[in-house]
């Protein structure tokens, strides 16, 4: 199947090992990406959104409208870009009137929207066009009797009537996709938190980590898995943070959902750049090579 | 003692966003499943509700507003049963604080960030290297001049 990627700014530029490891898989996956260079932030619907909505919907829908010269859906692999580009493709293809203050803008650069494509979250692709089998088929080290804590992030599923994913109280998707790489998912009490990213004073974030993290190693999981850049960040780096203010020696790996899906589909450890993180404890290091050697026994 | 301030909600009214705080009856639902609320007692969407139903300028987006603590979760957006879209009142709020000059300083930088390179978060020669080392392609800016013309005043 071809569709556009739109990479954002945070995976490129920030986690470029996120991005190797989708280029990866979606090969794997029979995925072609039509690269499209034109695209800009998507923009950030936190600060840019709280900042200036109506100019939030005019960039949104720019890049918008040129994935519709290509007649393509556009995928997204952060759950940020996936929140703007769906509510903006959403609200325009629904509100006439903020569609055509939209419009007049784009005229300006030759432009204009037509709600005439969807924007998809890349893990929606997965289980909706590529499906479960063919994953489960791609895999030639299934990483049997890993543990993963899942964490959802709050874009992907919220506000449901917009992203038409599934009941956001109960997710499964995550959960399944995971299953397909021969993961085990583990529940833990927090998994629907937020990452608490956005919030101004940053104790609230701290402790929203905090109870995730704390939920997750009361789990016994060995890693936590995730689909979104800005809750990476807030778990990876946020880690250090959190461990020394609440006194606690938190040592979880945080992996994003393609970093594994791809070293089960072969490709190296080097592909995946799992040495970029700032928490890569050796057995879990240890423990995923076991896997990867295990078929050339 | 405060007073209504109808100019105040006619204005919050106009704004994309702000006007399903009308339709909000108090019931807290959104109070309940709040993450920012769990770990903030005084951040609470429902009296920010009911401070935009009395139009409390002031509270709302005065210098000492609790605002910018919301999370963005849309918690409250699945929970409310009158569909008032309380995070979207904030945003509406937001925009309306940001005007006045309330706001976090990263909210103007990014605005300006986007504006002059069309990302938000920049390379550095630390991420082009680790670009290199993983075989990816050159990442390549947005096109500057449409981002100038549509985010001109």
């Amino acid at each position: 199947m071809e569709i556009i990627p739109f990479w954002g700014c945070m995976i490129p530029l920030k986690y470029p090992q996120m991005e190797s490891a989708v280029r990866f898989a979606t090969e794997k996956l029979g995925i072609h990406l039509i690269e499209d260079q034109r695209f800009s932030c998507c923009p950030d619907p936190i600060y840019f959104k709280a900042g200036d909505e109506i100019k939030w919907y005019t960039i949104a829908a720019r890049n918008i409208a040129l994935a519709e010269e290509k007649g393509l859906d556009l995928m997204t692999m952060c759950s940020g870009c996936t929140s703007t580009l769906c509510e903006v493709n959403y609200h325009l293809k629904h509100d006439l009137k903020l569609c055509s203050m939209v419009n007049k803008a784009l005229e300006k650069i030759g432009l204009s929207y037509r709600g005439s494509i969807n924007v998809r979250h890349i893990v929606t692709v997965l289980r909706d066009d590529i499906g479960l089998e063919r994953i489960r088929q791609s895999i030639i080290n299934p990483l049997h009797d890993l543990k993963v804590a899942i964490h959802y992030g709050c874009h992907l599923l919220k506000p449901s009537a917009i992203m038409q994913v599934e009941d956001p109280l109960y997710p499964k998707i995550l959960y399944d996709l995971f299953q397909a790489m021969g993961a085990t998912p583990v529940n833990h009490y927090e998994y629907l938190m937020c990452c608490g990213k956005a919030a101004q004073n940053p104790q609230i974030s701290l402790d929203m980590s905090h109870a995730v993290f704390q939920s997750i190693t009361d789990s016994g999981a060995d890693c936590l898995g995730l689909i979104c850049p800005t809750c990476f960040d807030s778990f990876d780096l946020g880690q250090i943070r959190v461990s020394r203010q609440f006194n606690k020696q938190f040592a979880i790996p945080v992996v994003y959902y393609f970093q594994l899906l791809a070293l089960a589909q072969g490709a190296s450890l080097q592909t995946v750049g799992l040495k970029y993180h700032k928490i890569m404890p050796e057995n879990f290091m240890e423990q995923l090579k076991h896997h990867l050697n295990a078929t050339f026994v | 003692m405060k007073k209504v301030n109808y100019e105040f909600r006619e204005k919050l009214n106009s704004v994309l966003g702000g006007f399903s705080h009308n339709y909000c009856f108090q019931c807290g639902a959104c109070v309940a499943d709040c993450p920012a609320h769990r770990f903030m007692d005084a951040f609470n969407p429902r009296n920010i509700m009911l401070q935009a139903l009395y139009g409390l300028e002031e509270d709302l987006i005065g210098p000492e507003t609790l605002i910018w603590n919301c999370t963005n979760c849309y918690n409250c957006y699945e929970r409310c049963p009158q569909d008032v879209h309380p995070i979207e009142v904030i945003i509406a709020l937001k925009n309306m604080a940001r005007e006045k000059g309330v706001r976090p300083q990263a909210v103007d930088s990014i605005l300006e960030r986007v504006r002059k390179t069309g990302q938000t978060v920049l390379a550095t020669d630390l991420i082009k290297r680790r670009r290199e080392e993983l075989n990816l392609p050159e990442f390549k800016p947005a096109l500057q001049n449409d981002l100038e013309i549509l985010l001109s005043k």
